[in-house]
């Protein structure tokens, strides 16, 4: 579903390598989940795959379009939610989810089931007429993932999408992530919580200093590195 | 009562920014320079004013002593009059601002004050200000008519208690409107509004006094001067009766012995009276107010689902919801309504000034420009201040910008930079359109063009906004100022706006020599408007073709 081969990025005129040479492939149906210490490069990742950042060299297909030539097919498939919810705060809820179906060409009948479902499991229903400027951070972070979903996307690529959200939300959330996949589509989500990774992914991918250091099923890792549990994996390889 | 004069003494501080100065002073030397020159531009505006009002008082203080109406102290009430009212006026908002809108409000609140003492320093705060605002009112009467009617030291002392005191009374009134509104009224909500209002009602005031002083008969002699005084002396008298405080401040200093002290005790007594009724309220109501305007507002009621579900809507177009989204965005952000608008105020307020003129030079002017032989020019004229107008906006030149860190949703979204680039380019013409029709109607009111002339200029209006709109937008997205946390920046501080305004106008610049030179090679009309538009065409398609390519060759390479 995503294929990432050799992608670089720096910032601040290179002096700052973020990724460095990353390569990683996301199979259709899975749940991948990306971890790696702060400032590992995750956000600086994904944001080049939803196309927010361009990789200085590299190249990235999503459901075998490449993100560069053709990149509105490409976008319409994904359905991204950053880690930090910066959205209109002059706009209702409702209104914003509008927007976000409308340039996603999402017909009314489907965005108003899907809104009702969205904002009815978030608890949302009733802010959903007020100016997100009114939201709580979570609010906010739930208004974000609805309008990421409204498009009912193949692929969702989530940033670290459980902090901030209480932890029904977060259940709830979870479950979706399960239920995507179960229907053949695939999630692609960056975390810093080792139960849900364990939990939650088919796949893991760590990521350390802007380099892919392992990638498998959580036996495959487990295997290979002779460790217990993720967190040891984690702590070892990141050191 | 100590904490009450500590509180006082505290805010006065902050307020002057005293201990900033002290540092400024002692340690820092080298940013002297910065508060002096504030002083003395201060000390100059102030210099100014007070000028001009003396010259008014004396006037006025000859009218009223002339022998048909013999009563000079009517150039106090007048004095009194004008400075409460406008003390009051100002107050209002003034005060809501220090009361409910300062920032210290979230540290004063938890801190164990009693609302009165926070309310009550706050107010001598605000009133200490007044008096600068009084002085160019109070001082000149004071002194005309003590020197004119030669007054004991008794006068004097009087004069300096009433000056002391009289900003009080407009100021509680206003402070009382205050509390009682903001108990009732969520006005934190329309907070933004306020000071939209607050500004207006500042360029009415401009605009009134404006209009007062053009109906004063220009280039008469004293005599006539002081005779039209006489005439509107008894407007004064009328108005003062309907806010005593005037007229009992007036009879205080003119008259003697006990009936000018009574007065002068009426006054203060009120004034204290007023004062302690103030704080009361504070005590009943103030915090309740201030809190209450921390909430956001939300609405009460869960809504029903249909109502609910009418709110679910989609666009015809994905150009069409990005200029939804661009209009209510503007709109709903005040700084951004306001430099985006404001400026397309100019153009009507210029076409207004020679209406508001009655005086023989500008109807030297208006006759020109209603002359039949003057009409091409004159259209002209009026087509090249409607595009003024309509470039002094930063509505395109700022467009893509004011997304700020929000940005990343226009990178995001499976929308074209083509189609994203044109819903913003439609908006901002629109958005300038509003200038050039607002001046171009009251334009139409004024000079009496023929209905086809105004069609022509109107459309060639119309037209003009394009290229100005293309360029601007063009600015703004070759380098848009993406990093900023406050709104102010994305416009007031962008050099795109500035940018963008500057090639406008250009624009108009070469609009103005092509027109120049038509006219004077004396072709026929239609060719003169037909070559303008031409010419307006003609510059917005490589701005046009430029702006899309350059979208399309750089919308996503932007990063934030
Ligand atoms: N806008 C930026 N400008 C300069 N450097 C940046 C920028 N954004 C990220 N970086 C740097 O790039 C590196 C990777 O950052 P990134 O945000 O991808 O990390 P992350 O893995 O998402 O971390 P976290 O777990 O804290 O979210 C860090 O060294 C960071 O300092
Ligand atoms: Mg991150």
């Amino acid at each position: 579903m995503i294929e990432i081969s050799n992608i670089s990025k720096s910032y601040s005129k290179g002096e700052i390598k973020a990724v460095d040479n990353l390569s990683l492939k996301v199979n259709r149906g899975e749940i991948f989940g990306f971890l790696g210490p702060n400032g590992a490069g995750k956000t600086t990742t994904i944001k080049m795959i939803v196309g927010l950042l361009n990789p200085d060299q590299g190249s990235i297909t999503v459901n075998g379009l490449d993100i560069r030539h053709q990149m509105l097919q490409a976008k319409k498939c994904m359905g991204y939610a950053p880690d930090n919810p910066d959205v209109y705060e002059k706009l209702t809820g409702i209104e914003y989810l509008n927007f976000i179906a409308d340039v996603y060409d999402v017909p009314l009948k489907e965005r108003r089931e899907r809104m009702e479902y969205f904002l009815d499991m978030f608890g949302l229903t009733d802010a959903a007429p007020d100016l997100i400027k009114s939201y709580s951070h979570g609010m906010k972070q739930k208004i974000v993932l609805t309008g990421a979903l409204i498009h009912n996307p193949e692929l969702w690529i989530l940033d670290e999408p459980m902090v901030g959200l209480d932890p029904k939300s977060a259940f709830q959330l979870k479950e979706l992530m399960r239920k995507h996949c179960d229907n053949g589509n695939t999630v692609f989500f960056s975390t810093h919580i080792m139960e849900v990774a364990e939990k939650l992914c088919d796949r893991i991918g760590i990521i350390n200093k802007g380099k892919l250091v392992a990638i498998g099923t959580l036996d495959e890792l487990k295997k290979k590195e002779h460790a217990e549990s993720l967190e040891n994996i984690f702590l070892e390889l990141t050191e | 009562m100590s904490i009450f004069w500590k509180m006082i003494k505290v805010s006065l501080r902050v307020n002057f920014g005293i201990s900033v100065l002290k540092y400024r002073f002692t340690r820092e030397k080298k940013k002297l320079w910065e508060p002096i020159l504030i002083g003395i531009s201060a000390l100059l505006g102030l210099g100014f004013f007070t000028a001009m009002s003396t010259l008014i008082m004396i006037v006025l203080y000859k009218g009223a002593s002339q022998p048909q109406v013999g009563s000079p102290e009517l150039v106090l009430t007048f004095a009194f009059l004008a400075g409460q009212l406008v003390i009051f006026f100002f107050g209002i908002f003034y005060i809501i601002s220090s009361f409910y809108f300062s920032k210290d409000m979230n540290i004063l609140v938890p801190l164990p004050l009693k609302p009165y003492h926070i309310l009550g320093s706050k107010f001598v705060v605000v009133m200490v200000n007044e008096y600068l605002t009084l002085i160019p009112f109070l001082i000149p009467a004071i002194i005309i008519y003590g020197c004119g009617t030669s007054q004991g030291i008794v006068y004097w002392l009087k004069a300096l208690l009433l000056f002391i005191t009289s900003p009080a009374i407009p100021l509680i009134i206003a402070a009382l409107f205050d509390v009682v509104i903001m108990r009732f009224i969520n006005l934190r909500k329309s907070r933004d509004l306020l000071a939209i209002i607050g500004g207006l009602f500042g360029l009415f005031l401009a605009l009134g006094i404006n209009f007062l002083a053009q109906s004063i008969p220009k280039n008469a002699g004293m005599n006539t001067l002081t005779s039209f005084a006489a005439d509107k002396a008894h407007i004064i008298e009328s108005i003062g009766k309907n806010f005593p405080p005037s007229i009992w401040a007036t009879f205080s200093l003119s008259k003697n012995g006990f009936a000018g002290i009574g007065y002068l005790l009426l006054f203060i007594g009120v004034a204290i009276v007023l004062f302690l009724l103030l704080l009361k309220l504070a005590d009943l109501v103030f915090f309740k107010a201030v809190l209450a305007g921390q909430e956001s507002i939300k609405k009460k009621k869960a809504m029903s689902r249909e109502k609910r579900e009418a709110l679910y809507s989609q666009s015809s177009s994905t150009v069409r919801a990005i200029f939804k989204r661009e209009w209510k965005l503007l709109f709903r952000t005040p700084v951004f309504a306001m430099n985006c608008l404001a400026g397309m105020l100019v153009g009507p307020i210029f076409a207004v000034m020679p209406m508001l003129a009655k005086n023989s030079n500008m109807k030297f002017l208006t006759d020109i420009i209603s002359n039949k032989a003057n009409a091409m020019p004159a259209s002209l004229a009026a087509l090249g201040l409607m595009l003024f107008s309509a470039s002094m906006n930063m509505v395109s030149s700022t467009s893509v910008s004011r997304e700020g860190n929000m940005f990343w949703i226009s990178k995001l979204i499976p929308v074209s930079a083509e189609e994203q680039i044109k819903g913003k380019l439609i908006h901002s013409i629109l958005i300038t359109l509003i200038g050039v029709i607002v001046t171009g109607v009251v334009l139409i009111l004024m000079f009496h063009l023929s209905f086809i002339r105004v069609l022509v200029i109107m459309i060639l209006g119309i037209i003009g906004t394009v290229p100005m709109s293309i360029y601007g937008l063009l600015i703004d997205l070759s380098h848009p100022k993406l990093v900023w946390t406050n709104p102010q920046e994305a416009v007031k501080s962008n050099l795109n706006g500035i940018l963008g305004m500057a090639a406008s106008l250009l624009i108009i610049g070469i609009l103005a020599v092509v027109s120049i030179l038509i006219v004077t090679s004396h072709f026929q009309d239609w060719f003169c408007y037909l070559a303008i538009g031409v010419i307006m065409v003609v510059i917005s398609i490589p701005g046009y073709y430029g702006l899309i390519n350059t979208a399309k060759r750089k919308y996503f390479t932007i990063e934030v």
